[in-house]
């Protein structure tokens, strides 16, 4: 589904160019789930936005399904950091942007993914008024609102206290296993790694190249967080990323 | 021990507390009520210091003179009003478009901000002659002579505001698939859009100060020829003239109350607060 090639981004032009992700290759098949785990400003974001079709590569390919990344496509939703809502539109519009910027109407089906994600009753209000908790599932409702069959999510979690952090993770466990889009998870933290990464490519410091890839294949349940195989690939992790206690 | 006595201190009125129109209307009457104070003081010192002239009347004599008056500046205020308003509407509908360009698009900031750091820096009131030449002495030349002064401010507060727009708004609308104007409409319009108000506030100030310039000159009506005149028409008399300075006080309230009322309409995700969730 997802074929990332000998990817190359760079910031800036010639002599001045700033190299963010070094020869990165990886395949995400239809309905697997890869985290890019590594250290802050190590490129992953910038990768993430390659994939999206924000940033065009200095070298390499992305191709998803058969076409290759030229741009934002309609099957590729994108979750960033804070959720991206704009605080001048009110949950609805803010959930339904993705349609509206298309020239496409909110259907029925919107309204459900509001109410599966408990946010019916705050439709009409404005980013300011919600909780961190409420804004992230605001931002998976416009995510959701296309039907992607890519789901991207750069550092969804960031900044939200440990409580509301199990809480959407457990959400989007319970999301992906539902809808089985193809997901690439961004994240430094290396439990949301082995919670919700089939796979989890660790990265170097910037700029970014894979270290190692680590298998975690009993992923997709929600007890999985209390078994000893949760437990070892944390410490995998740990090493790969040279974690000292 | 209790934190009753601190509480006792920090106690406010009932009429100013809480929220809504009428803590609102309950504010501005606490301010009206100060400078009254403030004025009727100044007054009676001035009063004293210069051997009983009245050169500053105090405000029941003033708002008195202002009533008796009121058919003769009234129609001033009108001519003022309109001036003002059309003035601002002329420079906002050039300034603002043109700043948010100007602060997004790299390219065209690099040719047209060294223009604008050229000419702006020229005390605009340099402009006056220069305009009277060009448009005459009628009304055009006031509207211009406030429209050419409010430009560059809300040029320049426009530019600042689309420069400072949080990226993650612009990635959510790109990340969407949304166009270029798209993201004018949707991110950097309504992002911008309270700066804007708040340079429209301060402009309201400095069109008034260029408004009494451009009608102190070239006009010869002083029935119609805007509160600038007829404040200068009645200079002889410190009561009269004053009336033509409460009646431009006036003004300047009803412009501020109006952004202010346009903010609340247009910007009323400003106006909320989190709730429980």
């Amino acid at each position: 589904m997802i074929e990332v090639d000998s990817l190359v981004v760079e910031y800036g032009r010639g002599a001045e160019a700033t190299r963010a992700v070094d020869g990165v290759s990886f395949h995400v098949g239809k309905g697997e789930s890869l985290a890019l785990l590594g250290p802050s400003g190590c490129g992953k974001t910038t990768l993430l936005f390659a994939i999206a079709g924000l940033y065009r590569p200095r070298g390499g390919s992305i191709r998803i399904g058969d076409e290759p990344i030229r741009g934002p496509r309609r099957e590729i939703a994108l979750i960033l950091q804070d959720a991206g809502l704009l605080p001048w539109k009110t949950v609805w519009q803010n959930a339904n942007l993705s349609l509206r910027l298309r020239g496409e109407y909110p259907t029925k089906t919107a309204a459900d993914v509001l109410g599966d994600l408990g946010l019916a009753d705050a439709k009409s209000r404005y980013p300011s008024e919600l909780s961190e908790g409420m804004k992230r599932r605001v931002g998976v409702a416009r995510a959701l609102s296309t039907s992607p069959s890519v789901m991207l999510m750069d550092e969804p979690l960031a900044s939200l206290d440990a409580l509301t952090k199990e809480r959407i993770q457990n959400l989007f466990l319970n999301l992906w296993t539902r809808h089985r889009f193809s997901l690439v998870l961004v994240t430094h933290d290396i439990e949301e790694a082995a919670f919700l990464g089939e796979r989890i490519a660790v990265l170097t410091e910037c700029p970014a190249r894979i270290k190692t890839i680590v298998e975690n294949p009993e992923v997709g349940d929600l007890g999985y967080r209390d078994t000893p195989a949760f437990r070892e690939v944390v410490q995998r992790l740990r090493e790969a990323l040279e974690v000292r206690s | 021990m209790s934190d009753r006595p601190i509480r006792k201190r920090l106690r406010v009125p009932a009429l100013l507390r809480g929220r809504g129109a009428t803590r609102h209307v309950a504010m501005y009457a606490l301010s009206l009520l100060v400078i009254l104070g403030v004025w009727w003081g100044a007054s009676a010192l001035i009063k004293e210091w210069k051997g009983g002239r009245e050169y500053l009347p105090n405000p029941v004599r003033a708002i008195g003179e202002m009533a008796r008056l009121a058919p003769l500046w009234f129609p001033n205020f009108l001519v003022s009003a309109w001036r003002l308003v059309l003035a601002i509407l002329i420079a906002f509908v050039l300034g603002y478009p043109l700043g948010l360009v100007i602060g997004r698009e790299r390219r065209l900031d690099e040719i047209v901000s060294p223009m604008i750091y050229i000419v702006y820096p020229i005390p605009q009131v340099a402009f006056i002659l220069l305009l009277f030449l060009i448009f005459g002495i009628g009304n055009p030349v006031k509207v211009a002579i406030v429209a050419t002064a409010l430009f560059f401010q809300i040029l320049i507060s426009a530019r600042g505001a689309a420069k400072n727009i949080e990226s993650t708004h612009v990635t959510s609308v790109l990340s969407a698939g949304g166009s270029r104007f798209q993201i004018y409409w949707h991110v950097i319009l309504p992002a911008t859009l309270p700066a804007i108000l708040t340079s429209l506030r301060v402009s309201i100030g400095l069109g008034m100060a260029f408004l009494y310039i451009a009608e102190t000159y070239g006009t010869f009506d002083p029935r119609r020829g805007g509160l600038g005149a007829f404040i200068r028409a009645n200079s002889y008399s410190a009561v009269q003239a004053f009336a033509g300075i409460l009646a431009m006080a006036l003004l300047g309230l009803i412009l501020y109350v109006a952004i202010d009322l346009l903010e609340r309409l247009l910007c009323r995700w400003k106006y909320t607060s989190r709730r429980s969730s």
